[in-house]
């Protein structure tokens, strides 16, 4: 057994195992939940589910800023009811949604896709510590 | 310069040693700066300034992840506007709603900055942060602080419009509405700080990548003379309603702060005591591992003593120096093991180990 034992009262306590359980959970419970919690996805369901919530959280900030804008022309809006040019607004009002709409899509695209490859990165050192903690379990088993 | 770098190692000493009770006490001390000023600057509602409720605040948020401070700083900002013009509150709802949905929500973590800006705006200093996060963070975070500045602009153009509301009929309100409105579309130097707000963390950042001696230093020193630059060219164009006296001191001084941060950084990277729990099939372990300070004082004081003034830039890696701890572990776990330099051994342990092993 290459693990150090200490015999306490006929129970084994294995250093190595508390030792590399120590690390595993000091990292699960600080830097790594973010990333043990994204590494449930898979990278296109988590880039997709990302991308559908910052549209979505887009479009009602442009409904906001647009009630905003008709708020604050009211008047202007009230007095001109009726020989406004409700066409060349409503394409306005749809070009500018379809613009935000895409540059919100595209750069949540790049950025949670980033996101996800980095946590990755960050996790392999993890994987690395699980597939030693399991060794150090497979050693231990024939023994016990 | 000895005596600093000892001083900063008693520090860091002390901080790993409490800092389970260090962090709730810091976290209440800005809460209670936080609440504070907020009170001073629109306090309108006298219920919430009384002290019972600000210091139950500041407890709740201490203990609490900083999400929930902003949070609870947004509620009664919202709350004390409510207090004088519901109208008001509304349009502060919505500002504040659009600046999440579309901005802040990308940076979850650097939610703090968003509140921090317009409290060391009161405070005079608010160049703090920009340099700050160019030195800590990633330019991304250009997209809270300019929230944060937004919010400040935004609660002076409502100070401002919360003495001219009158009476409540729906013509005065729209006039509100329509001036709050006007003024910050139309605020150039909103508009002026934002820009000079992200060069100056652009700028940091970008010198604080390269690689060369003193770089934190001279990056906050860059910074810090991109801010002065900036703020007096638009001083220059927009024209004097800012005092540009107190702009240069509290750049000065915000740059000397950040200065100071930066040397306790270190300190302040560290992990300090960890307590975990864990079980395997047999036992409930419930370890607290304390990192080992011992082994790098002496190092970085050797350093100092013969290179006297040359070599600093020891102290300016903090970002490697635990990846290159993580890693010498991970290539040679049983070395590593070996040499006692493993975080949780004691010494009783360790010499067991050596009896069994050998």
């Amino acid at each position: 057994m290459r693990g150090a034992l200490i015999v306490l009262g006929g129970n084994m306590l294995n250093n190595r195992k508390i030792r590399l359980m120590t690390k595993l959970a000091v990292f699960e419970n600080k830097t790594g939940k973010e990333d043990i919690s994204l590494s449930k996805y898979y990278k296109t369901d988590y880039v997709r589910y990302q991308v559908l919530k910052s549209i979505i959280s887009a479009t009602v900030g442009y409904l906001l800023i647009l009630a905003l804008v008709i708020l604050y022309r009211l008047e202007f809006l009230i007095k001109n009811a009726v020989s406004l040019d409700y066409k060349t607004i409503g394409a306005y009002v749809l070009g500018i949604y379809i613009l935000i709409i895409t540059v919100y899509g595209l750069g949540s695209l790049a950025w949670f896709s980033f996101k996800y490859d980095a946590s990755r990165k960050k996790l392999i050192r993890y994987f690395k510590l699980l597939k030693r903690l399991k060794k150090v379990y497979s050693e231990e088993m024939p023994e016990s | 310069m000895m005596s600093l770098l000892v001083f900063r190692e008693r520090v860091k000493n002390f901080y790993q040693r409490n800092d389970i009770y260090l962090l709730p006490a810091i976290k209440f001390i800005f809460a209670l700066v936080a609440f504070g000023t907020i009170n001073a600057e629109i306090g309108y509602d006298e219920r919430l300034k009384s002290v019972p409720v600000v210091i139950i605040m500041a407890l709740l948020s201490a203990f609490t992840p900083s999400a929930i401070m902003v949070l609870l700083a947004a509620g009664i900002t919202i709350l004390h506007v409510y207090f004088v013009s519901p109208v008001l509150s509304l349009l502060v709802i919505a500002i504040m709603l659009i600046l999440y949905l579309m901005f802040a929500r990308y940076t979850p973590r650097l939610g703090y900055v968003v509140l921090a800006i317009p409290i060391l705006y009161v405070l005079k200093i608010p160049y703090v942060i920009p340099i700050l996060l160019g030195v800590i963070s990633i330019p991304m975070a250009i997209i809270p602080m300019s929230c944060g500045v937004i919010l400040y602009f935004i609660f002076q153009v409502i100070k401002t419009a919360i003495t001219m509301q009158i009476n409540k009929t729906v013509e005065d309100i729209l006039l509100v509405y329509t001036y709050v409105i006007d003024e910050l579309t139309g605020n150039k130097q909103m508009i002026m700080t934002i820009v000079i707000f992200a060069l100056i963390l652009l700028v940091t950042y970008f010198i604080r990548k390269m690689r060369f001696d003193y770089i934190f230093e001279i990056s906050i020193a860059m910074g810090t003379l991109t801010g002065l630059l900036g703020f007096l060219i638009s001083h220059l164009i927009l024209g004097g309603n800012s005092n540009i006296f107190m702009i240069i001191v509290g750049m000065i001084v915000s740059g000397a702060i950040v200065f100071v941060i930066n040397f306790f950084r270190i300190t302040l990277d560290y992990s300090g005591v960890e307590r975990v729990q864990f079980e395997d099939d047999v036992y409930y372990y419930y370890v607290k591992a304390v990192p080992k300070v011992t082994v790098t004082t002496p190092q970085r004081n050797v350093k100092h003593i013969n290179a006297n003034n040359e070599d600093v830039s020891s102290q300016s890696i903090p970002s490697e120096y635990s990846d290159e701890d993580m890693d010498e572990y991970d290539e040679d776990e049983d070395t590593y093991l070996d040499n006692n330099n493993d975080f949780m051994s004691n010494r009783r342990n360790y010499n067991r180990n050596k009896d069994i092993d050998s």
